[in-house]
């Protein structure tokens, strides 16, 4: 199934930083730098000797919030660190782990690289395509509870082979694990 | 200041003295070599990232990128050995994997870098069998379109607009090879300099949406000119084909405008191949005009203007040697030079330093002013009944028309006729500024000449030369066959002209005496 | 999350001592192991003489590069007036190579006693910890145990009550494997893309921030205690008794086709032969091995015949044909496909490229795309030519080396298994694929 392909875009559903959608269905932004997490955001400041240096945790605040970042969070985390929005689009295209459009409940993400690729990473992938009805990588399911996408090197080798579902890390996933492994999901 | 050490080294078997800290690259430049390379530009930051200027350096164990390297005392360096040319080959057939083959629709081609280094060292034929990468052409606002597919990621745009234009728009977008150049939505370049982005992009991935299409780079005349349309004086090029100037593109000048040109000066080049212009000498019969002979025409204005105090509106856009004619005319007759300047925002580039979209927007206010013209915003007032007024290629307003109507007579010295004028003596065609030659002084008191970029339309002759036919007619002794003649007149009657001349102008430009100052109040 | 497997005899425990301890996480529990008395240590040393003992011990730098330690110290200046800055670089991506999650996850302290000790010793007053963002668990660890250490003044404005300041802070990435190069971890660290840098200027003078700047690799600042507590003729005598240059233990991260993967810790001079065969467990049942790749991906990948002789430390794997880099230990086995896991490698650079260089962001992608037609039986004996030749215009002649380690496979690849690329090109299939397959 995972053969010759396109050198694909990093992200879920690219071909995305053309034009992509608002921030959702026509409601206005909220923004995320206010309360808690501004408080914490400042906090943050106080460690590096630049704002820009709190960008990349900046932009971790708004997916943590949000589940991704749209164009507007951009705009904002742009304002409230001092920089052009066209600049943090910048950032936040080059780092895969940056979401630039809403994806499946459980974005689950795939070691496919060499040291799991030889311990049959491809057949984990086949699995999660199967089980959770995706059918195809980087596709939401139906019901909008999965994204499956293969990513680079998790650094689990020893442990063929890993897999992230959000930011939960799970080693040693096999074939057989998976229908138990997606059960568990919500 | 301290004092910077020499650096001696060799390059390409010649010998090379220069300050230390230079790169290879420029010292090379300074003993005749070109490197070939993409992303390295003198008005910008170093980057680096094309590869293409690496060269071999002796004793060294890689190859060096000649941008980003400085020389260092005894190297020994080879710009066009076996190495380094397989180096650039292999650059060079990278780029031209996913580079489409759209030379016969691209803009670029014939002034393309990569055209040109591709055909001097590149591989004769691709051996690349692999589907190309496609991504669709952008509009990026304003006058600039983006071909992602030609693009070359050199950066040069990216650095451009964040460290000179400080107005970071523009981002490399993706990784790998899926990167290309993005913006934000609903954030458009629109800065005022932003067009620069269109010269400093090596291939076609950049253009210009006004001149897309319009000409081949191998149809083109070049000119070397001044930008006429404010006080800052950048130097230009002017590019015409069959007589009609298609393009205005920045000539490099260290002391005035580094390597740029601002969107106003470089879209705004229509109104010299205007088609509303005066073709033929015109003398009054009764409440018409006619076309007449040079001669009659000539006549007429000097019986106009003979006995009567003249006053001299002349547009600041006129040369020093028109300005110095004119102003010669005023003085004959005992009369007024004056002249109104149109203004505008001042847009600065802040990377360079003193460069700005000056908000007087004509060229010579400056040349005006020494030379003795008044700039007022009612510069037709006070005519007086019995006066003369020589109307020298300005504009006239409601206003303005009023005031002139009061005038016992009027000559017009000029490209147009203005619309509403009385009495009318004698209307007598000129050269715009791109069919003559000559000089402005700029803002800072430079001053700095233009040449002829066109042919003037019909029996339409140089500003200064009719303008010292006029005198000549008018009793003056004139013997001017040529634009440095009447220069070299007026550097001998003004003081901060003194010592100047063509010659020692030449292409760059020289300060008038005491320019340290900014001229006027202007700033 | 997984645990360690137990110890092999034949393993020599620093690094890993606690792994599979919970009770070594906490600051406490650290504290009982001996944690923080090399910190103290330290704080009462000048930098200078712990620099001299880092360089005496020629503990060199364990995330690849393999440059040594002391002397990377040495050349921050003391005194010149600008803020220093010690990055840690827990990047860790590349393939085959997962032993700093561990030091991480089981011995938190270990790193930040570490961190300190070497903030201190290069006049810094601030270390960041940069650990790729995937890393879920030890991201988590590493902030709980900075918090402890805070809290209990061991590190922070005035450490262990010297009246010293050392912050330690936890960066988080998101996803990049470049920016485990140096330079391109200050610029995300600065917040930029993660963009390698040209050299010079050097860290050392003009890095994070503009300012002088150090980054070593977690196993290398976590060895540092353990120097300062038991001296450096103890760390110098863990090497071959004639190869003086590699001293110390590693940990090596053993993956791939083999008995029992995970990360093993050994003296340098270790005989590869019986690490594969005897600790390691040796092949799958009924299986060969058929390849290995010691140091990560990007080292050239080693016949069985090389690696058997060869000797674990960084001039025997440069001898044997290959290199120590970060001991990323990938085993492949005779039921497995070089050209199908060489194209998996070539498109794993293409993905990472940070697409600056011409070289790197056009080649990598080109060897890929040639790679999988090649997988997929369409490839040509010209296409081997081109490979190599790509190959080269991709080595020496880029910022940084990711170019050079995409090259690096394919060469050896095609050098040492031409035989398989030849099956594929002439066969026009891929010879390992079942039958059955699309």
């Amino acid at each position: 199934m995972a053969t010759s392909r396109e050198m694909g875009g990093l992200h879920a559903e690219s071909h995305a930083s053309h034009g992509s959608a608002g921030h959702g269905h026509g409601e206005p932004y909220e923004p995320v730098f206010v309360g808690a997490r501004r408080k914490e955001l400042d906090e943050l400041l106080t460690r590096y000797p630049t704002k820009m240096a709190a960008l990349l945790p900046a932009l971790w605040m708004v997916q943590e919030d949000r589940g991704w970042v749209s164009e507007a969070a951009m705009a904002e985390v742009g304002e409230v660190l001092s920089l052009t929005p066209a600049y943090v689009k910048g950032v936040v295209t080059f780092y895969t782990m940056y979401h630039q459009h809403p994806v499946g409940k459980h974005f689950i993400q795939v070691c496919t690289t060499s040291p799991c690729n030889v311990c049959g990473a491809e057949d984990v992938v086949n699995a999660f395509l199967k089980h959770t009805k995706c059918g195809e990588l980087g596709v939401t399911s139906e019901d909008g509870r999965f994204t499956v996408i293969e990513v680079e090197c998790l650094g689990a080798c020893g442990f063929a082979t890993p897999v992230m579902i959000n930011s939960e890390f799970v080693e040693s996933v096999t074939p057989e694990s998976v229908p138990d492994l997606l059960s568990k999901l919500t | 200041m301290a004092d910077v050490k020499t650096i001696n080294l060799t390059i390409e078997g010649r010998p090379v003295a220069v300050a230390e800290g230079t790169s290879l690259l420029e010292a090379a430049r300074t003993a005749g070599v070109l490197i070939p390379h993409y992303c390295y530009h003198p008005g910008l930051p170093v980057a680096g990232v094309c590869r293409m200027c690496l060269v071999e350096v002796e004793k060294a164990p890689k190859l060096a990128p000649a941008c980003a390297t400085s020389v260092a005392e005894g190297q020994v360096v080879h710009v066009h050995s076996e190495k380094a040319r397989e180096a650039r080959k292999g650059v060079l057939e990278m780029l031209l994997i996913n580079h489409p083959l759209d030379c016969p629709i691209c803009d670029q081609a014939g002034e393309c870098e990569l055209q040109d280094y591709t055909f001097q060292e590149g591989r004769k034929d691709s051996r690349y069998q692999e589907p190309k990468r496609f991504n669709p052409v952008e509009d990026f606002g304003g006058d600039i379109m983006y071909v992602p597919n030609r693009c070359i990621l050199c950066t040069r745009c990216v650095r451009f607009m964040d460290d000179v234009a400080e107005d970071p728009v523009l981002n490399v977008s993706e990784r790998g090879d899926r990167a290309y150049i993005g913006k934000f939505e609903g954030k458009d370049l629109t800065h005022p300099w932003s067009g620069n982005v269109v010269d400093l992009c090596p291939v076609g991935a950049l253009l210009s949406k006004d001149f897309l299409n319009k000409a081949r780079a191998w149809e083109l005349d070049r000119t070397a000119s001044i930008c006429p349309n404010c006080t800052q004086g950048c130097n230009a090029i002017i590019e015409t084909r069959d007589n009609v100037v298609v393009r205005m593109r920045p000539r490099a000048n260290a002391e005035v405008n580094s390597h740029f040109l601002c969107d106003t000066g470089r879209l705004d080049y229509r109104w010299m191949n205007g088609q509303n212009r005066l073709e033929l000498p015109q003398v009054a019969r009764g409440t018409a005009l006619l076309d007449a002979d040079w001669d009659v025409a000539l006549g007429a204005a000097a019986a106009a203007i003979r006995g009567k105090r003249a006053l001299v509106v002349a547009s600041p856009m006129l040369s020093n040697e028109a300005l110095h004619l004119a102003s010669r005319l005023v003085r004959i007759t005992q009369g007024k030079g004056t002249f109104r300047v149109a203004r505008g925002p001042e847009a600065p580039l802040p990377g360079v330093k003193d460069l700005a979209l000056r908000a007087e927007r004509a060229a010579n206010v400056v040349g005006a002013e020494m030379l003795g013209f008044t700039k007022t915003d009612t510069p037709f007032a006070g005519v007086g009944a019995g006066d003369a007024v020589v109307i020298v290629d300005h504009a006239l307003t409601d206003a303005d028309l009023a005031a002139v109507n009061q005038a016992a007579a009027v000559v017009v010295v000029g490209t147009t006729l203005p619309v509403g004028l009385k009495n009318v003596a004698a209307v007598l065609p000129i050269a715009n500024f791109s069919e003559e030659e000559g000089t402005f002084t700029n803002i800072r008191g430079r001053v700095q000449r233009f040449l002829q970029a066109k042919a003037a339309p019909g029996l339409a002759r140089p500003s200064w030369y009719v303008l010292a036919d006029l005198l000549g007619s008018l009793g003056e002794a004139t013997s001017y066959f040529v634009p440095s003649d009447v220069f070299a007149a007026l550097a001998a009657s003004h003081a901060e002209f003194a010592g100047l001349s063509y010659d020692s102008i030449g292409l760059r430009g020289l300060p008038v005496l005491g320019a340290a100052q900014p001229a006027g109040g202007v700033t | 999350m997984g645990y360690p497997h137990t110890p092999h005899a034949r393993e020599t425990v620093v690094l890993s001592k606690y792994f599979g301890d919970r009770d070594a996480i906490g600051l406490d529990g650290w504290r009982k192991r001996g944690g923080y008395v090399a910190l103290e240590k330290a704080l009462g040393m000048t930098p200078a003489e712990i620099v001299g003992v880092v360089k005496e011990s020629g503990l060199r730098g364990r995330g690849g590069a393999g440059f040594p330690t002391g002397m990377k110290w040495s050349f921050m200046k003391p005194g010149d007036g600008k803020p220093h800055y010690l990055c840690c670089n827990a990047d860790e991506s590349e393939p085959g190579t997962f032993k700093d999650r561990e030091i991480m996850r089981w011995t938190p302290h270990a790193l930040i006693e570490g961190c300190a000790i070497g903030a201190y010793a290069i006049g810094a007053e601030t270390a960041y910890i940069y650990i790729r963002g995937e890393f879920t668990e030890p991201l988590a660890r590493m902030e709980a145990a900075v918090r402890e250490a805070r809290a209990a003044g061991v590190i922070g404005p005035n450490a262990m009550g010297t009246g010293k300041r050392v912050d330690v802070w936890v960066h988080k990435g998101a996803g990049a494997y470049i920016c485990g190069e140096e330079t391109a971890l200050m610029n995300s660290l600065e917040g930029r893309r993660g963009n390698p840098r040209i050299k010079p200027p050097f860290p050392a003078v003009a890095g994070v921030f503009g300012q002088p700047t150090t980054i070593n690799n977690v196993e290398t600042l976590a060895a540092v205690p353990h120097i300062l507590n038991n001296g450096a003729d103890w760390y110098k005598k863990l090497a071959r008794p004639d190869n003086p240059k590699s001293t110390g233990t590693k940990l090596w991260s053993v993956c791939g086709n083999i008995a029992k993967p995970g990360n093993y810790e050994v003296v340098m001079g270790f005989p590869f032969k019986d690490f594969l065969y005897d600790l390691c467990g040796g092949p799958l049942p009924g299986r060969k091995f058929k390849a290995v790749i010691p140091g990560g991906s990007s080292v050239p990948i080693m016949t069985m015949a090389e690696a058997e002789a060869a000797v674990m430390d960084y001039e025997g794997m440069v001898e044997k044909g290959s290199m120590l880099g970060s001991a990323g230990c990938i085993v492949i086995d005779d039921a497995q496909c070089m050209v199908k896991q060489i194209g998996r490698l070539a498109r794993f650079y293409a993905h990472e490229s940070c697409a600056q260089c011409t070289q790197c962001r056009e080649g990598t992608a080109w060897t890929t795309k040639i790679m999988e037609r090649i997988e997929a039986g369409d490839g040509t004996l010209a296409d081997l030519d081109t490979l190599l030749e790509i190959g080269d215009n991709m080595t020496g002649k880029t910022i940084c080396v990711l170019s050079d380690s995409c090259a690096v496979p394919v060469v050896s690849g095609i050098q040492k298994w031409r035989h398989e690329f030849e099956a594929h090109i002439t066969g026009k299939r891929c010879p390992f694929k079942h039958a059955a397959a699309a």
